[in-house]
């Protein structure tokens, strides 16, 4: 039996899972109850014990009974099976021998090491388990009941003090260890510096220099700190609603601070300039103009038609300012910026949400232990948040049975039927709205035109387009959502994506059929500034939305509250619809990006009503409602929202924008591009004017050959074609990279349960021959222990179980006593192959990215 | 820069700023929190290091835990005996663990610890049935408690050992994107 698991030992592959054991061993010598105290299926925390918490629990226990005549010792050779092995085969245990495992605090064992870890301290753990393997066997015994500690922390402490400032304090607070220890190593960590760097006198200013610089940084960042105003209205919302609703409000707040900033832009580069040489305003005001946006407002910066086309300068001869240039610079560069931004956070939330591309997302698992919302703090929304995982875990146990459930053909036939049928129905009532929407605006345009009898009947026409869209925008999302119902999805997932992107479609063509009428037919209308006219119309389109968006808050929420409250019990309190509230905001966005152009200072506008919508909301959802019944995947949730604004919305204001600049001819007698042929036309004038100078002749140059060059860009899009394709491949590889390492994952499972249930049969009939036998039998049946293990258990525990299996007291080595009565065990093996083979497993699975080869050679 | 406070020392404050996710100011304020909950033990002065421990019952009647079934555990997690009374650094460790600026890892670690009632460094069947009672009020059938328990470990026991090692759960906490937030206590 013996000679066959020498062979094994020869085996290659397993050579690889040993020497991992070594590189881990770093973490398990120190300490042997590390690994075989879990095994003790009753209590003890390990992790606990070495951090010195939880010390009162019976984890004290094996500790305890770790007095002398617990050898733990004979642990020590299996430590480092590697080369040292074959003088030590006859290695006898002492009974005498013992080692007390004080509390090892080495940050080592930090579970990081086994697990996906990220940033700097796994590459010091790395570093540090690369110690000699030989090394433990140059100490005695007796040194290790001291050494290994100071020597653990020497280590971490040397390779701490060679980070930078940043990393280790990055690396310290990353520690999962108590304060009182990260304080220590810190302070040991620093006590080492400033002894380095009295022998390096230059190093010493650099590192204090650092220092304060990180300490002003931590200054600056709390001041910061106070500014953020929003804290406590998003910690009580959070606490109350959970994280789905908080997600609302947190994109509310990014859209409110992007309208901030790009009112900030356009005041200061835009507006403020057109101040100094503005014309007097001599219209009256009333009133009305706030709702109309006309009238007064048509001669204010709020509008293009306003802005000059001269060259702003206050001193003669004096630098000037090119309004042309300033308005087609702003408005082109702020929308490079946001494109920029919502790449990127795009990117950031698709990088860090979908990861879950390789396997089944495991529903069941994540609900119950990832889902629960510690920001929740209060009473009532604990127990709904308690009360829908009940029911979400009601469900899913009915599921189980349900997804086994085969529509018949007839059934699914008419389920297709019905989504056809609802989908042709939304289509159509969104083609309804937009026809509407093209010829009501027409026909008002046609009014206009022709002028009104008298000026409130022309206000009021003008209002009456707007009002239209935004009861399209608000009531045909309730047809939908009723739509949905009938349809009967079978997941509620589907329901709202499916819902949400109906609603998205209806309100993107709306907002697509206005762009046309105003592009093809107020662009080409003989009205004097039709950029105006556009503006005016986003202005009220954008006014009356936000009207609507208190008033949906009103009768949605707070209507709806009285009558769920006092007429119909039934009814309860309304719940609040994130996704109908989301695509508002998403709307409301896309026509301020779309009106920059036209109304310059609608970002500023938008601002203002952002932020009453902010407080409408808060208030009315803290009076009105309840925490949402539906899981919102809030994450995913945020992804798609942001995907959404850029997507149909950014993209196609971005093609309207171009569209105007370059195509359209702005009108003859107002803004600042009047009588050019194009806006674009300004830049083109800029460039040959710089063209008579020669320092500017780089940019020239750059215009020329980069900007308006199509074999620049021809020769861009095939890079980046060629890029895409090369990371779509790897992409592909990785995946199944993937596939192979989780089976082999599996099969080193399977191998290591084979192996430890013949071990166990193996040491069963050892047992009943050593009770004939003697101790000189033991020992030659140790002597194949160390070419078979995997992990580091195995000869003590096999050892031990000879020389225990009569002290039942003893706990240290729960696994052993679990061998020693492994004739309890039910015939099926299930009773966990034990932890041995888990760990073992772990540490294989931990190096699987370097080991790619097949494992099952190795199978007896 | 520290003219105005005296409860720490320069020194205590750097030394908390570099261990936990805090800065200076929020630093004073979970102190001042701490204090809150026992202003008659807490003393104003933490320069020379007074040993005051609250006890469990004033660490879980804070608005911020009062209400969460996980309460004791947290205590008992972050608690440097492990009996749920904590010192002002493990007040300050916890919280530094549940803000937001603690890495996932670090935060894994810690739910991980919470989750394993019995300190057996696995998330065993027994472990999980306490997590279910706790997030449905024992509302659940025992039959149906261990269905559910099951089927977790079905989904998320990668190396087949029949119960969630810390592995196993970060591996299902990388694909469980909510989990950053959720696992976060605003302060």
């Amino acid at each position: 039996m013996s000679y066959h698991y020498n062979e094994t030992f020869e085996n290659p592959d397993y050579h690889f899972s040993e020497t991992l054991e070594i590189d881990r061993r770093g973490s398990s010598q120190r300490n042997p109850f590390s690994y075989q105290t879990p095994h003790d299926s009753s209590q003890s925390d390990y992790y606990g014990e070495r951090r010195g918490r939880e010390q009162n629990y019976p984890v004290a226990i094996p500790m305890a009974s770790l007095g002398p005549g617990s050898d733990c010792s004979q642990d020590l050779p299996s430590t480092s099976p590697y080369g040292n092995f074959t003088g030590n085969l006859s290695f006898e245990p002492e009974p005498e021998l013992t080692y007390t495992p004080h509390s090892t605090s080495h940050m080592l064992d930090y579970p990081y090491t086994h697990g996906i870890s990220s940033g700097s301290e796994d590459s010091f753990i790395r570093r540090r388990n690369r110690r000699p393997p030989d090394d433990i066997f140059m100490t005695s015994s007796s040194m290790l009941e001291t050494d290994p500690m100071c020597r653990e922390e020497e280590d971490l402490i040397g390779s701490l003090a060679s980070m930078s400032t940043n990393e280790r304090i990055k690396a310290i607070q990353k520690m999962p260890e108590t304060m009182r220890k990260k304080r220590e190593i810190r302070n040991k960590v620093l006590k080492e510096i400033t002894k380095k760097s009295r022998h390096r006198g230059a190093q010493c200013t650099q590192g204090t220099w650092g220092v304060s610089f990180g300490r002003f940084g931590n200054t600056l960042s709390e001041y910061f700190h106070q500014l953020r105003p929003w804290h406590k209205t998003l910690k009580i919302i959070g606490a109350e609603f959970g994280t789905s609703v908080l997600s609302y409000f947190v994109f509310l707040k990014w859209l409110l601070n992007l309208n901030i900033f790009s009112f900030l832009i356009n005041f200061g580069f835009i507006t403020i300039p057109q101040f100094l040489a503005a014309e007097p305003n001599n219209l009256s005001f009333t009133g009305l103009e706030l709702l109309t946006g006309a009238g007064y407002f048509q001669q204010t910066v709020l509008y293009y038609g306003f802005y000059t086309n001269a060259t702003i300068s206050k001193v003669e001869n004096g630098p000037s300012y090119n309004m042309q240039l300033a308005y087609i610079f702003t408005v082109g560069i702020y929308f490079v910026i946001c494109f920029l931004i919502l790449l990127f956070s795009m990117a950031r939330f698709f990088s860090r949400n979908f990861v879950k591309l390789t396997k089944a997302f495991s529903v069941n698992a994540s609900k119950l232990l990832c889902t629960w919302d510690f920001n929740i703090t209060n009473e009532k929304a604990v127990k709904l948040q308690q009360k829908n995982l009940l029911t979400q875990i009601k469900e899913g146990l009915t599921e189980v049975n349900k997804e086994v459930l085969n529509f018949s053909v007839k059934e699914r036939v008419g389920r297709i039927a019905t989504h056809l049928l609802a989908w042709v129905v939304s289509l159509a009532t969104a083609v309804a709205s937009c026809a509407g929407v093209y010829f009501l605006s027409i026909n008002n345009l046609e009014l206009f035109m022709k002028g009104y009898s008298n000026d409130l009947q022309r206000q009021t026409a003008m209002l009456v387009l707007p009002v239209i869209v935004s009861l399209l925008n608000t009531l045909i999302p309730f047809f939908f959502s009723w739509l949905g119902y009938l349809e009967k999805f079978q997941t509620p997932g589907q329901h709202i994506y499916v819902t949400i992107i109906r609603n998205i479609i209806l309100k993107i063509s709306i907002v697509g059929i206005l762009c046309y009428y105003w592009l093809n037919i107020v662009a080409t209308s003989e009205s004097q500034c039709w950029e105006t006219l556009v503006g005016q119309d986003i202005y009220r389109l954008a006014l009356v939305d936000f009207i609507f968006c208190l008033l949906g808050s009103f009768f949605g929420e707070f209507l709806r509250r009285i009558i769920g409250t006092t007429v119909c019990m039934n009814l309860g309190l309304p719940e609040f619809d994130i996704g109908r509230n989301v695509l508002d905001l998403i709307y409301a966005q896309t026509l301020t990006w779309i009106g920059i152009l036209f109304s310059p200072l609608l970002p500023g506008i938008q601002m203002i009503a952002f932020l009453i919508v902010l407080f409408v909301k808060k208030v009315s959802l803290m009076r009105n409602c309840q925490p949402p019944r539906k899981v919102w995947r809030t994450a995913q949730m945020t992804t798609s929202f942001i995907f959404l604004l850029f997507c149909p919305s950014f993209l196609g204001v971005l093609s309207v924008i171009g569209v105007t600049v370059w195509r359209l001819k702005p009108s003859e007698e107002c803004g600042p591009f009047r009588g050019l042929p194009s806006m674009y036309a300004a830049v083109d004038q800029w460039i040959q004017i710089l063209e008579s100078y020669t320092v500017s002749k780089w940019v020239v140059w750059i215009y020329h050959n980069l900007i308006s060059s199509e074999l620049f860009f021809f020769i861009i899009s095939t890079v980046v074609l060629i890029v895409t394709y090369l990371y779509l491949e790897i992409i592909q590889a990785r995946k199944t990279m993937t596939k192979l390492l989780q089976n082999q994952i599996i099969n080193a499972g399977k191998d290591k349960k084979f192996l430890l249930q013949k071990l166990r049969r193996e040491q069963r009939a050892k047992r009943s021959s050593s009770a004939l036998g003697g101790r000189g039998q033991q020992r030659s049946s140790s002597s194949y222990h160390p070419s078979m293990q995997p992990a580091q258990e195995v000869p003590g525990y096999s050892e031990r179980a000879f020389d225990r299996s009569q002290n039942t007291s003893y706990h240290e080595h729960p696994f052993s006593v679990e061998i020693s009565s492994s004739s309890d065990f039910p015939p099926g093996g299930e009773p966990s192959p034990s932890r041995a083979v888990a760990l073992a497993l772990r540490a294989r699975a931990a190096a699987l990215g370097e080991d790619s080869d097949g494992s099952g050679g190795f199978q007896p | 820069m520290g003219n105005k406070q005296t409860i720490f020392t320069q020194e205590q404050l750097d030394a908390y700023q570099d261990c936990t996710f805090f800065t200076r100011k929020e630093i004073l304020r979970l102190f001042h929190r701490y204090r809150d909950l026992a202003p008659q033990l807490v003393p104003l002065d933490y320069s020379d290091k007074p040993a005051v421990t609250l006890p469990y019952e004033l660490i879980g009647s804070m608005p911020e835990l009062k209400d969460n079934p996980f309460r004791q555990r947290i205590a008992e997690v972050f608690s440097e005996h492990g009996d749920g009374n904590m010192t002002l650094d493990d007040f300050l460790d916890m919280f530094s663990v549940l803000s937001e600026m603690a890495p996932r890892d670090l935060k894994a670690y810690y739910a991980f610890k919470i989750y394993d009632f019995n300190n057996d460094d696995y998330i065993c069947k027994s472990d999980l049935e306490k997590t279910v009672n706790k997030l449905t009020r024992n509302e659940l059938t025992p039959e149906e408690v261990s269905l559910v328990c099951e089927k977790v470990i079905y989904e998320a026991d990668v190396d087949n050992d029949g119960k969630l090692s810390l592995a196993d759960f970060q591996h299902m906490i990388v694909r469980a994107p909510d989990f950053l937030s959720t696992f976060h206590i605003r302060i």
